[in-house]
């Protein structure tokens, strides 16, 4: 009992110590971070790349135009997606997508998203759908985040 | 008789104790190291900290400045051999909460820059080599504990 006690004792006093020197130095230093952030911006320009902004995104979603299929794991999606989204997770793309197709037909856009700027789901995906031969497919980088931001439609459930 | 009982007694705790002198240097070296770059590059080191996607927005500074420090910390208490108990605890959470992180994110399909030695957000090594390098980390932790204990336990250190 008495080493637990010590050993967090010590512990708590190092987290002190370390907490009070980290504060103090980034006070002092001029490119110290600022503790509360302001938000960014959630929209984006079009990189160019087969990519698309949340606000065209947005509009294509508003006018039914679109259609939107989340690249994040089933659970994820379960978790809550862009309202009427489709799942198709990249890994489970050959097993899936044959089932899936129907429903792209009409749509004048294919939307994959994932969540986070580096997320690389969405970019495998659009692969998958470009070699599938579609044509409009686009990425919404960091999708789920833009998405849930701007407070655009959700839905949860599979 | 006695005097065999004996050597081999003394080979054993001396075993233990340059075990336990070789790994706290280790350590000490390796969290030396990791903080230095995190301290000088905080602007980096948080956008490195978001990218993990983990911790909620309002964290994320925090965390970006008092972490390389409490890394500073611990790796200066290895080094110098002082309270070692709460040290040791630390740095086995910090290390084992580091390649849980990292495993989340491998299977949550984000490619994160580690971050682990600099704060540049190109990830440039596979995230599998994260894992198994941290979980080389936390064994040498882990060992650092033990030997500690084991010395401990035979009145060797207070």
């Amino acid at each position: 009992m008495k080493a637990v006690y010590k050993t967090l004792t010590q512990a708590v006093a190092i987290v002190v110590l370390a907490t009070a020197l980290s504060l103090g130095v980034n006070a002092l230093r001029p490119d110290g971070l600022p503790l509360v952030e302001a938000k960014t911006s959630a929209t984006r320009l079009d990189q160019g790349d087969g990519e698309i902004s949340v606000k065209d995104a947005a509009m294509l979603f508003a006018s039914g135009r679109a259609v939107f299929l989340d690249a994040r794991s089933q659970f994820e999606f379960e978790q809550g997606h862009v309202q009427g989204a489709i799942s198709l997770p990249p890994r489970e793309f050959a097993s899936q997508f044959q089932d899936i197709k129907p429903r792209l037909m009409g749509k004048e856009v294919v939307i994959t998203y994932c969540d986070g700027e580096r997320c690389l789901l969405s970019h495998a995906l659009a692969e998958h759908l470009r070699g599938a031969g579609l044509k409009n497919v686009r990425v919404l980088k960091n999708g789920w985040t833009l998405w849930t931001t701007e407070k655009l439609p959700v839905e949860k459930g599979s | 008789m006695e005097a065999a009982k004996h050597s081999v007694l003394r080979l054993f705790r001396e075993k233990w104790a340059v075990a336990d002198v070789l790994l706290r240097l280790a350590l000490a070296g390796i969290l030396l190291a990791a903080s230095a770059g995190k301290i000088m590059d905080p602007q980096g080191f948080s956008a490195v900290v978001r990218d993990y996607q983990i911790l909620p927005s309002a964290l994320i500074a925090p965390t970006a400045v008092i972490l390389p420090w409490l890394e500073l910390v611990l790796g200066i208490l290895l080094l110098a051999g002082r309270m070692r108990l709460g040290t040791l605890l630390l740095v086995n959470a910090l290390l084992l909460t580091f390649l849980g992180a990292l495993i989340a994110n491998y299977f949550r399909g984000i490619d994160v820059a580690c971050g682990c030695f600099s704060t540049t957000r190109e990830a440039s090594s596979p995230m599998l080599w994260y894992i198994v390098r941290d979980g080389a980390f936390v064994a040498l932790a882990l060992g650092a504990a033990w030997a500690y204990r084991a010395r401990l336990r035979r009145g060797l250190v207070d």
